[in-house]
C-alpha cells in the first residue's frame, strides 16, 4: 500500500511534502503512472496537485497569459483566453493524446517530464514562456528553456513545485503553426514536430520569426540561422528550402523505434514547407 | 427486439449487444471466483539456451506464495501443439524463445505473485539464436528441435499445376520480385486469461478466452496426463480473438496450477506485455515472385518461393503457410504454377493462426504483382484483372477446379460502375498542395474451412424446453464476429420463431458439442449447416406431435408459427408451451452432425500437406483504396475505401459490414503501422504506444458493399466472411502509393520514412 495525498490549499501541500520527502508530486498521472508502472519510477508515496486552486485555470494579466500548472489540456482547449490569444498551442494540444489522456494531463506534468516529445514544450518555446516555481521558502520565476535541463530533466529543486507559465501575448503575429508527426493521427508520441509564430508583412516579408522543434534532439531545438535566414525575405518555397537547410544543421535527431535520426532531420527541415500560404 | 421472427438477408441485431454495451456480458476475464489464487509465469527472457538450473526456494519462502512448479512437476508429456506437440507447458531442459515458460507461481495475490516471480533464479547457458528466415536456411545454423528431421524447416513444401515454372520461357513478359512483411499481433482488447478449478469429484473446469474449447481439453488432457472427460472448458464471449486463442495460451498452466490449489480458483491474466511478448503471432515472411503473361496480359505462369518464420514452435505454422501458398496466385486463372515454400523456426515469438491465416501476406506479392504486370504491359489494372479472373470450370493456381460460386468477377464489375473508380482522374488532380493521390486495386479471395484432410465438421445441438422455449447450443466460439447473432437468426427464421424464444448458449464441452474452432471463416457455415437440420428435425418433433394431440393425419396440413403449432384448415392451435410439455426428455433435444464438403478430386501436388489442402470453398473481394501521400512527411492517408465482397448470401447486412470494416481497419493497420520488431529475439514493441494500432482518426469511413451470390452447399447460401477482407488494404495502399508516383514498396508497413523516401525516389516499376 503507499500512501496518496490530497492536499487541498498549499499549507497542506508543503506539510505533506515536508512529513513525506521521497513522496513525488503528480498532477494527472498521465506520466508518472506509466513510470511507475514500468518501473522507472518508484514513489513511497504521492502527493496529489490537481485540488489545488493556486494551479488551476488561465488569467489575462496585462500583456501576459497565465497558464496554471495543473490545469488539465482539456480546460486549456476550452478556455476562450486560450483560444483568443494562444492558437499555436491550441493547435499543440490538440494532436496531444487522445480526450481521455487531455483530460487527464495537465501542461505542468507535460512541462516538468520534459520530453524532447512533449507537444506543448516547442509552442511554449517560440512564445518565449516563464516558468514559476514555488516552494516553502518563496517564489522565483525562470525562463522555460533555462528550466528543461535535457531530456527528462528540469531544474526543479527539492521541496518545490510548478506553479504556472507565463506567455506574452504574441500581438504581431498573424501566422501561428504547429505540425507534429507520429506514427498515428491520435496517441502518437511525436516523431518530429514544428512550432512556427511569424508576422508576415502585407506585402508577404517575413517580420519575424520564431521557430522550435520537437523530437529532433535531447531538448525542444531551435536554428537561429534558419531563423536569420527568413528574416526580411519573402514567404517563396525557395526560400523556405533555403532556410530548410539551416534546421536540418541546427537539430540533433537519434534514431529509436518510432523513426531514423536521418527521417526526423530531413522532415525538420520540410516541414519549414508547411508555412507557405495555400 | 424484433417481436417477429428473423429474416434471413435482413438486418438482425447482435442479441448479445445490450449485455455488452450495458457492461454486464461476463467474458473469462471477469471471472474471479472466491478465494481466489493468482497463477502467473516467469518467462525465460532470453531466446535461446539449456536450463541450467531453476533456483525458486527464495520464491518459495516469500509469505502468500503458495507453490512454485518447474518442467519436472508437469505430469504428462508436458507438450502442446495443434499439429505437432513440439511446446512444453513448462520447460523442462531448453527454451527457444524468450517468452518460453520456465516456472509457474501460484501466490495469494498479484503482488506477491509478481514479486514471486521475480525472485525466481533462473541459469540458462544461452545457444545462439536463429532469428531470421536467413539464419534458419543456413545448415550450420543450430537446430531449434534436434529430432525434428527437417532440421529448422518444420515444413517444406510444393505446389504445382500445369508445367509449372518452365512455362515462364514461354511468356512474351515475365516480373520477378521480392516483397516482405512483418510479424502482426493480435491485439486484442481482452488480453489471454482465465480461471480453473479442480471440483471434489477431481475434475477440472477452466472459464477461459479461447476459439477452440474443444480442442483444449483435448491439449490440456495430453499434455498433463489427465482423462478428457476430467476437463471441462468453458468458453465465454471472448475480447477479441483473430486467432489468437486458436491454441493453448493459459489452459495447461491454469489446470496445472489448479492441480496445486486445493480446489480454490486460480486466476491467469496475462498483462498487455506479457501478450506481445508470449502471444501468438502473424508469421513475418519473405516472397520471391516471377509472374509471367503473354502480351495481351493473360497471365501464363508464376513461380514463386515464399518464407515463413514461424518462431520458435510449430503450432499452426506449417498450416498457415499451406493456405498462403494455396493462395499465391491470387484469385485468377494461371495455368502453369510452381509455389515453393519453406515454414522455418527461429527464435523469434511463435507465430500462428491470425485472421487472413497465411494469405494476407502473399495478397501483398500478388496484388503488387498484378499492378506492376499491368504498368509494363500498358494495360489497365481492372482491365488484366477482369482478364484473368477465375469463373467456375477454372482451375486455380493450385489446380483445384472451381465447382462452387466464384464471384471475383462480379467484385470487380461492381468496381468499375463504381463512381470512386469511374471519378478516380476528378479526385486523384483534386490533391492540395504537397500532396500526392492515387488510387489502388487489390482482388482477393480466402478459403473457407478446414480443407482436406482436417474434417471440417459441427455438431448442432437444440433443445425445446418443457415451457416451449427454443435453446441453441453453440459449440463455437463467438469472439465478436457474430456468429451466435447468426445460429440466433438461423433458428429463429428456421423455426419460424421469434428471437425472444430463444437462448443461446455459449460453448461449454460439458453442455454442448464439438463443433471445431472458431476459425477459418468456417463457424457460421458449418455450424449453420448444422443447424438448420437441427432445426428440420425439431420442426418435425413438433408438428409430430401436434398431429397427435389435434388429432391431423399429415404434417404437410399443419403450420409451425410464432409461439404455437396452428391447423389452418380448421384455424385450431395448440401452443408450444402445452405442446413440450407432452415431450420426454430425449424427445425435447435435435442434435445433427454437418461435414463439410471437400474437393473430390484434388490435383495431385502439395504432398507434404498432411492436413489443410487443397480448399473447396472461397470467399472473394475487390478493394479499391483512395490514398493521399504527403510529400514533405511521407504520411499517407486512407481517403475513401470501397470493399466489394462475394461471401455467397448475405444472411445479415449489418453484421457482414462489420465484418468487412473490422478485416479492413486491422488491414489497414497492417498496411499503415503494424508491425511487431524483434531484436535478437526480443519483442521491443511490447506495449501499444509501441506497437502501433490505428484508431479511428485513422480510418476512413469504409464503404462495404456485397457481390451476393447463392451458394449451393451453405446455410441459405451463406458463405464465411470473416477474413477475406483483411486480405485487401496492403496491396490497395501500395498500389494507390505507386499509382500516385511512389516508387514501389516492397517492404511493409508503408510508414511515412518509407513512403517519403519512394516519393522522392519517384515513378518507376
Ligand atoms: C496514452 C498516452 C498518450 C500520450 N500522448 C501524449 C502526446 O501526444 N503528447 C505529449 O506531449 N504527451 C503525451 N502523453 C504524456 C502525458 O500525457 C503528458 O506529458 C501530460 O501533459 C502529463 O501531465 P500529467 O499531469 O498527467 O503529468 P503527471 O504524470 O502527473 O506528472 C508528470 C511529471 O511531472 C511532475 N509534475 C507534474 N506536475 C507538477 C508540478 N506542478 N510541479 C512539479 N512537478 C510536477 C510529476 O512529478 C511527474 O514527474 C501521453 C501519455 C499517455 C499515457
Amino acid at each position: 500500500m503507499r500512501k496518496v495525498f490530497l492536499p487541498r490549499d498549499m499549507a497542506e501541500l508543503w506539510s505533506a511534502m515536508a512529513d513525506e520527502p521521497a513522496a513525488r508530486v503528480y498532477a494527472g498521472g498521465t506520466d508518472l503512472l506509466v513510470a511507475m508502472r514500468a518501473g522507472t519510477v518508484v514513489a513511497p508515496a504521492l502527493i496529489c496537485l490537481e485540488r489545488l486552486a493556486e494551479l488551476q485555470g488561465v488569467r489575462e494579466e496585462g500583456e501576459e497569459i497565465w497558464l496554471g500548472a495543473a490545469t488539465t489540456h482539456a480546460a486549456l482547449l476550452s478556455n476562450p483566453l486560450v483560444g483568443r490569444h494562444l492558437p499555436l498551442l491550441v493547435q499543440a494540444l490538440r494532436t496531444l493524446g487522445s480526450p481521455p489522456i487531455r483530460n487527464m494531463g495537465t501542461i505542468g506534468g507535460n512541462i516538468c517530464t520534459a520530453s524532447p516529445a512533449g507537444d506543448t514544450l516547442p509552442p511554449l518555446y517560440v512564445l518565449a514562456a516563464e516558468v514559476e516555481l514555488q516552494s516553502p521558502g518563496g517564489r522565483r520565476r525562470l525562463p522555460l528553456r533555462d528550466f528543461i535541463a535535457g531530456p527528462g530533466q528540469t531544474r526543479l529543486e527539492t521541496g518545490e513545485i510548478l506553479t504556472g507559465v507565463r506567455v506574452r501575448k504574441p500581438v504581431d503575429a498573424n501566422c501561428h503553426r504547429f505540425e507534429k508527426i507520429g506514427q498515428r493521427q491520435a496517441l502518437a508520441c511525436c516523431i518530429v514536430s514544428m512550432a512556427a509564430l511569424l508576422t508576415v508583412t502585407p506585402a508577404g516579408v517575413v517580420a519575424s520569426i520564431r521557430l522550435a522543434w520537437g523530437s529532433v534532439g535531447p531538448t525542444v531545438m531551435e536554428a537561429p540561422a534558419a531563423e536569420a535566414a527568413l528574416t526580411g525575405s519573402f514567404m517563396t518555397r525557395e526560400n523556405l528550402h533555403r532556410a530548410a537547410v539551416f534546421v536540418r544543421q541546427a537539430v540533433a535527431p537519434i534514431d529509436d523505434i518510432r523513426a531514423s535520426a536521418a527521417y526526423r532531420r530531413e522532415v525538420a527541415g520540410n516541414l519549414l514547407l508547411r508555412l507557405l500560404p495555400g | 427486439m424484433t417481436t417477429r421472427p428473423p429474416k434471413i438477408g435482413r438486418d438482425f441485431l447482435r442479441p448479445d449487444a445490450p449485455a455488452k454495451a450495458a457492461g454486464v456480458e461476463k467474458y473469462a476475464v471477469d471471472h474471479y471466483g472466491e478465494n481466489l489464487l493468482w497463477a502467473g509465469v516467469r518467462r525465460a527472457g532470453v531466446p535461446h539456451g539449456l536450463i541450467r538450473r531453476v533456483d525458486a526456494a527464495a520464491a518459495r519462502s516469500l509469505p502468500g506464495v503458495r507453490a512454485v512448479l518447474t518442467g519436472g512437476d508437469v505430469p504428462g508429456t508436458n507438450r502442446q501443439g495443434i499439429v505437432h506437440k513440439d511446446q512444453p507447458v513448462l520447460c523442462d531442459a531448453k527454451v527457444r524463445y524468450a517468452g518460453d515458460p520456465v516456472a509457474l507461481v501460484l501466490a495469494a495475490d498479484r503482488e506477491t505473485l509478481r514479486r514471486a516471480l521475480a525472485l525466481i533464479e533462473v541459469d540458462i547457458a544461452p545457444l545462439p539464436g536463429v532469428f531470421t528466415i536467413d539464419d534458419a536456411l543456413n545448415h550450420d545454423a543450430p537446430r531449434l528441435h534436434e529430432d525434428h528431421p527437417g532440421g529448422n524447416a518444420l515444413l517444406q513444401a510444393t505446389i504445382e499445376a500445369g508445367d509449372g515454372a518452365k512455362a515462364l520461357a514461354e511468356c512474351d513478359v515475365v516480373v520477378t520480385e521480392t516483397f516482405t512483411v512483418p510479424i502482426q499481433a493480435h491485439a486484442f482488447l481482452e488480453t489471454e486469461n482465465g480461471i480453473a478449478r479442480r471440483e471434489e469429484d477431481g475434475r477440472i473446469v477452466i472459464i477461459v478466452s479461447t476459439q477452440a474449447p474443444f480442442r483444449d481439453r483435448w491439449e490440456v488432457s495430453h499434455a498433463l496426463g489427465l482423462p478428457m472427460d476430467g476437463i471441462r472448458v468453458i468458453a465465454p464471449y471472448l475480447g477479441g480473438g483473430f486467432g489468437g486463442k486458436d491454441g493453448a495460451t493459459v489452459q495447461c498452466l491454469l489446470a496445472l496450477a489448479a492441480m496445486h490449489a486445493d480446489g480454490r480458483w486460480v486466476k491467469m491474466w496475462w498483462d498487455r506485455e506479457e501478450s506481445f511478448q508470449a502471444g501468438y503471432k502473424r508469421h513475418a515472411a519473405r516472397l520471391h515472385y516471377h509472374l509471367g503473361a503473354k502480351a495481351d496480359g493473360t497471365l501464363h505462369a508464376l513461380h514463386c518461393r515464399v518464407y515463413y518464420d514461424t518462431g520458435a514452435y510449430a503450432h499452426l505454422g506449417g498450416e498457415v503457410m499451406a493456405l498462403g501458398m494455396e493462395h499465391a496466385g491470387g484469385p485468377y486463372r494461371i495455368p502453369h504454377t510452381r509455389i515453393e515454400g519453406w515454414c522455418l523456426y527461429t527464435n523469434n515469438p511463435v507465430a500462428g493462426a491470425m485472421r487472413g491465416f497465411g494469405v494476407m501476406q502473399v495478397s501483398f506479392a500478388f496484388e503488387s504483382m498484378m499492378d506492376i504486370l499491368a504498368a509494363r504491359l500498358r494495360l489497365d489494372p481492372l482491365e488484366i484483372r477482369r482478364k484473368n479472373a477465375l469463373r467456375v470450370g477454372d482451375r486455380n493456381s493450385a489446380g483445384v477446379l472451381m465447382t462452387s460460386s466464384t464471384g471475383i468477377g462480379a467484385c470487380l464489375d461492381a468496381i468499375a460502375d463504381h463512381p470512386l473508380w469511374k471519378d478516380r482522374a476528378v479526385w486523384k488532380a483534386a490533391a492540395g498542395p504537397n500532396k500526392r493521390r492515387g488510387v489502388g486495386l487489390a482482388a482477393v479471395f480466402n478459403a473457407m474451412g478446414y480443407g482436406r484432410g482436417l474434417p471440417d465438421t459441427a455438431v448442432a445441438k437444440l433443445e425445446i424446453t418443457p415451457t416451449g422455449r427454443f435453446v441453441v447450443y453453440s459449440g463455437v466460439a463467438d469472439m465478436g464476429q457474430g456468429n451466435a447473432t447468426a445460429f440466433v437468426q438461423i433458428a429463429g427464421a428456421a423455426l419460424n420463431q421469434e428471437e425472444g424464444m430463444i437462448d443461446l448458449v455459449q460453448p461449454d464441452t460439458d453442455r454442448t458439442l464439438p463443433s471445431g474452432s472458431a476459425a477459418a471463416s468456417r463457424t457460421t457455415y458449418t455450424y449453420g449447416n448444422a443447424l438448420i437440420r437441427a432445426c428440420q428435425d425439431m420442426r418435425r418433433r413438433i408438428l409430430g406431435r401436434a398431429s397427435m394431440l389435434l388429432l391431423v393425419d399429415r404434417l404437410e396440413d399443419l403450420g409451425l408459427l410464432p409461439g404455437r403449432v396452428r391447423h389452418p384448415a380448421t384455424g385450431r392451435e395448440i401452443p408450444l408451451a402445452m405442446l413440450a410439455a407432452t415431450l420426454t426428455t430425449p424427445e425435447r433435444f435435435c442434435v445433427y452432425q454437418y461435414l463439410m464438403p471437400v474437393v473430390p478430386d484434388p490435383p495431385a501436388t502439395g504432398k507434404a500437406f498432411k492436413i489443410g489442402f487443397p480448399h473447396l470453398l472461397f470467399s472473394y473481394g475487390c478493394h479499391l483504396a483512395l490514398v493521399e501521400a504527403d510529400e514533405l512527411t511521407g504520411e499517407t492517408t486512407v481517403r475513401d475505401y470501397l470493399a466489394v465482397t462475394e461471401a455467397g448470401r448475405i444472411l445479415n447486412p449489418q453484421t457482414s459490414v462489420q465484418q468487412v470494416q473490422g478485416a479492413i481497419a486491422q488491414g489497414i493497420g497492417y498496411a499503415l503501422h503494424e508491425d511487431l520488431q524483434v531484436e535478437g529475439g526480443i519483442v521491443q514493441t511490447d506495449d501499444l504506444g509501441k506497437y502501433i494500432i490505428p484508431t479511428a482518426l485513422d480510418l476512413p469511413d469504409i464503404r462495404a458493399v456485397f457481390a451476393q451470390a447463392y451458394e449451393e452447399t451453405g446455410p441459405f447460401g451463406m458463405k464465411g466472411l470473416g477474413e477475406v477482407a483483411s486480405n485487401g488494404p496492403l496491396p490497395a495502399i501500395a498500389n494507390a502509393l505507386a499509382d500516385a508516383g511512389a516508387a514501389r514498396i516492397f517492404r511493409s508497413p508503408l510508414t511515412p520514412e518509407r513512403v517519403l523516401a519512394s516519393l522522392q525516389q519517384g515513378p518507376g516499376m
